[in-house]
């Protein structure tokens, strides 16, 4: 079973609000899949969803699982970090240890310690969460999560409100101690240009609907950005760019499925990155 | 299954430690002011110098028997009191701070069933904090006759007889276990209220769990001139049909204790059967279970924090 989840028309409504509006997607196994949209898009929704807390209509299964129905079965082999801020803060971190320990059959106290060793949580291990940095916080969780044998991790916003060198250093981590190919992640985060260069896997998503879902590979083939000036960028426009933008006094367009041949004559070619192909492809979904 | 139940309860433990440093606390301080009273009594009364428990004035080992256990009675009330403000404030606390701090998010990412969760909530509400406060009445007693003890060898008396010889200890500890108990399964419909009040208030789940139990006894009066609601509710504590016959006066009467030296025993006067065959106790578990199942169903289908 190499298709660790599989949606097929998959939605949930609060009311009248369409949150996920008939999504179908499949994540294969060993891939790192980045979730990106906009804020109230429908990501945290379709992440409940994928684990189990919230109910929802359509076809969705977690590695053969109905997630909502099969909680327990589920956590056992997938994990979450849902927001940086979710540790109990009364709890010391040894207790933490002791408690998952304890309940998670799959959770490798060694690992955990082993991971927890190279950080600065290390020399604190009576003290309470609330007593840490958000930083060693979430390293801390990390370092809990790495060490349980799952076989999906799914990361809602991990580093949000760190600083920069503790969210390097979180997805450094992340990479080299829980990632292999046996493991899959899904993760969505509003800075894209930090998991740009992890992700195996894109899948953007918008007033809930999937508007991009596609590897990081075949993104570049599809996808080129075009920096050019002058009569060079008229005759550009009229083959279609799906974005424009000004970056010093050059025009930046952007196309999707286009002749290389001939645009490669009317200006520099480059790759997009994420972050513009995904303004583009929202904005073209609005406008 | 059982062992998640135990990391549970060892986690709730962790969490609320209120639920044994109030009972030491109290140990604490009956403690120290029955020390005082003995010092206090025996700077004042030559007579009474023997200390409380084993005082020479009182002359019979009846007597004496019942004073210690009208003492050790009088104590415990101490704890039972504290004790139900402890068990009314865990379990309005136990699904509602961790939605507030929103780490259920995280308690929810770990392979334990809502049920489960729950379940520990209750077991710790109904067992496990009323067992800690009867470990902490029964280390209050023995500390109390270890330090009567003491003064008393130290004054020349006979610890031995006047203080160990005279205390019903096992009847008593078991008593009050099995009181502590009864007590906290009879009253165990307000402890499943609290916990599906704890489960839904988006804040003050305190008011929450209050409002309608003043409420609906003012509705009532108004459009039926009764009160059944506030007898059933209100009245439930003191209707605990655990004893058989209790009459605390005949401790006091002395003519009344001669005639049946040897039978002060407090468990005599406790009335399981009765307590298990009371339909009222059954009702009261089945609203306790309806609650619960009710908060259970909360955290688990209630979509949002």
């Amino acid at each position: 079973m190499d298709k660790l989840v599989t949606a097929r028309n998959v939605s949930k409504r609060f009311g009248d609000l369409r949150a996920v509006d008939g999504v179908s997607f499949e994540i294969e196994k060993g891939r790192i899949m980045g979730l990106i949209g906009p804020n109230g898009a429908g990501k945290t929704t379709l992440l409940k969803a994928i684990l189990g807390l919230t109910d929802c209509d359509g076809e969705l299964s977690v590695m053969g699982l109905d997630p909502f129905r099969q909680r327990r079965e589920l956590m056992q082999n997938i994990c979450f970090i849902a927001d940086v801020a979710v540790l109990p803060r009364w709890i010391r971190v040894s207790q933490l240890l002791d408690f998952v320990g304890s309940v998670h059959p799959t959770f490798s106290r060694d690992k955990a310690e082993q991971m927890l060793a190279r950080t600065k949580v290390a020399e604190r291990r009576d003290a309470k969460v609330r007593e840490l940095s958000k930083g060693m916080v979430a390293q801390l969780h990390l370092s809990i999560i790495a060490a349980i044998d799952a076989k999906l991790l799914v990361l809602d916003e991990p580093t949000l409100g760190l600083d920069i060198v503790f969210r390097k250093e979180f997805y450094a981590n992340l990479l080299t101690d829980y990632f292999d190919e046996e493991r899959t992640i899904l993760v969505t985060t509003h800075q894209v240009e930090e998991i740009e260069n992890i992700m195996t896997d894109v899948m953007f998503i918008n007033e809930g609907r999937i508007i991009l879902n596609r590897t990081m590979d075949s993104l570049s083939d599809d996808y080129v950005e075009l920096l050019t000036s002058g009569e060079r960028a008229d005759k550009a426009r009229n083959m279609g760019p799906i974005a424009e933008r000004d970056v010093f006094g050059k025009k930046v367009m952007l196309f999707e499925s286009v002749d290389r041949q001939s645009l490669s004559e009317l200006g520099e070619l480059h790759t997009p990155s994420v972050a513009d192909l995904f303004v583009a492809k929202v904005k073209g979904v609005s406008a | 299954m059982i062992a998640n139940q135990l990391a549970l309860i060892r986690r709730e433990i962790w969490e609320h430690r209120s639920v044994y440093v109030t009972p030491i606390a109290i140990a604490v301080i009956v403690t120290l002011v029955s020390v005082a009273g003995m010092v206090t009594v025996s700077a004042f009364d030559r007579e009474l110098e023997l200390a409380i428990f084993g005082a020479s004035s009182i002359a019979g080992d009846a007597e004496r028997r019942a004073a210690l256990t009208v003492f050790f009675f009088g104590t415990s009330w101490v704890f039972l009191l504290a004790l139900a403000i402890l068990i009314s404030f865990y379990a309005l606390d136990s699904l509602y701070a961790e939605r507030k701090d929103k780490s259920i998010l995280f308690w929810r990412s770990l392979p334990v069933t809502d049920a489960e969760t729950v379940l520990s909530k209750l077991l710790m509400a109904i067992v496990v904090i009323p067992l800690l406060t009867v470990v902490a009445i029964v280390a209050t007693h023995l500390v109390n006759l270890l330090i009567s003890s003491v003064w008393l060898v130290l004054k020349g008396g006979d610890a031995g007889h006047l203080i160990w010889g005279s205390v019903p200890l096992f009847d008593n500890w078991t008593a009050a276990l099995i009181f502590t108990l009864a007590g906290a399964v009879w009253m165990s419909p307000f402890i499943g209220w609290f916990l599906l009040v704890s489960a839904y208030a988006k804040r003050s789940p305190m008011l929450l769990a209050i409002m309608p139990l003043a409420v609906i006894p003012l509705i009532e009066w108004i459009f039926f001139r009764s009160a059944v609601f506030a007898e059933l509710v209100f009245g439930r504590g003191g209707m605990l049909p655990l004893f058989r016959g209790l009459d605390l006066e005949r401790y006091f009467d002395e003519d009344r204790m001669r005639m049946d030296e040897g039978a002060v025993s407090l468990l005599a006067h406790l009335d399981i059967a009765g307590f298990l065959g009371s339909p009222s106790l059954w009702a009261g578990l089945l609203a306790c279970g309806l609650f619960t199942t009710g908060a259970v169903f909360l955290r688990r289908y209630r979509g949002e924090v």
